[in-house]
């Protein structure tokens, strides 16, 4: 892993606002408890990781999709999770394919102006990872991110 | 590290990576408070919602920083590959847990008649509440 170890703290300004804004106004948090909040949420990516990916594994794929993630909500006995999460996705859904289609839209005038193709082949790998992003069903050829092992 | 409970088959890997990652302080240690401009910047992956494309802005689905959860989720040997939805749907679902546990962790203070949560307010909300069972014994 590249990565240095404080990147993988989830950042404290997004952490404490996601806590204010769940509590009342005059409430305060100490820095202390707002510390052991992070890391408990570390903790849960980890968990529910490990969870959906079991249930990958399980259906025998190698890329985790969303509805893994959903199955480990469940058995993690986080269902009241499962209707905003999937309220969530819809909107993310619809929000790719705005893009996929903006950024067709984008190359198909690139094509117009320059009039050759040549010229985007480098633009298509970049453009390549967001075209494939909708396929959520199986194996996902798309934007997977490669985790070395 | 595998055990069968019931018949269902529960790998504790995720726990020893949470106390790996707890123990050597990289979960959980004050940053420095850049009151929000906190991400790296270099940070151009596929943040998914996270930021306005350029395709003219739709607002951001997840407040929680894609490209930081995806890294978490590396950290787990056993994890080949992950849709970027799945990534998505993991922030948004850690979004909802964090606003859980905060609120269930004030009813404690409350009880203390405290407007400040507290350290032991966690603790006692993750020792009171089943679903939060996972997280006993992982945090500093």
């Amino acid at each position: 892993m590249a990565e240095r170890p404080e990147d993988l703290n989830l950042p404290n300004a997004v952490i404490t606002r996601i806590i204010k804004e769940a509590l009342p106004d005059g409430v305060n948090v100490s820095k202390e408890a707002r510390r052991a909040i992070s890391q408990a949420a570390s903790v849960f990516v980890l968990y529910a990781t490990s969870c959906a990916n079991s249930f990958a594994m399980k259906a025998k794929r190698k890329t985790l999709n969303a509805g893994d993630v959903m199955s480990a909500m469940e058995e993690m006995e986080f269902e009241r999770f499962l209707p905003p999460l999937r309220d969530a996705l819809e909107a993310y859904k619809k929000g790719q394919k705005g893009k996929k289609e903006a950024s067709e839209q984008k190359k198909k005038d690139k094509e117009k102006k320059n009039g050759t193709e040549e010229h985007d082949k480098s633009r298509e790998e970049e453009e390549e990872e967001e075209e494939h992003m909708e396929e959520e069903d199986g194996e996902n050829e798309g934007e997977e991110e490669d985790v070395e092992n | 590290m595998v055990s069968v409970l019931g018949g269902r088959i529960y790998t504790r890997r995720w726990r020893d990576m949470a106390a790996t990652l707890v123990e050597s302080g990289a979960l959980g240690d004050s940053e420095l408070d850049r009151s929000g401009a906190e991400e790296p910047r270099g940070e151009g992956e596929e943040d998914g919602a996270q930021h306005t494309s350029p395709a003219g802005g739709h607002s951001r689905l997840a407040k929680l920083p894609l490209s930081r959860i995806k890294a978490l989720m590396k950290a787990d040997p056993d994890l080949s590959l992950a849709s970027q939805e799945s990534v998505f749907i993991i922030a948004k679902a850690t979004e909802l847990f964090v606003e859980m546990i905060a609120k269930d962790a004030l009813v404690y203070a409350q009880q203390g008649k405290r407007k400040t949560l507290q350290r032991k307010d966690l603790d006692n909300a993750i020792e009171a509440i089943d679903e939060f069972a996972f997280l006993e014994g992982t945090l500093d």
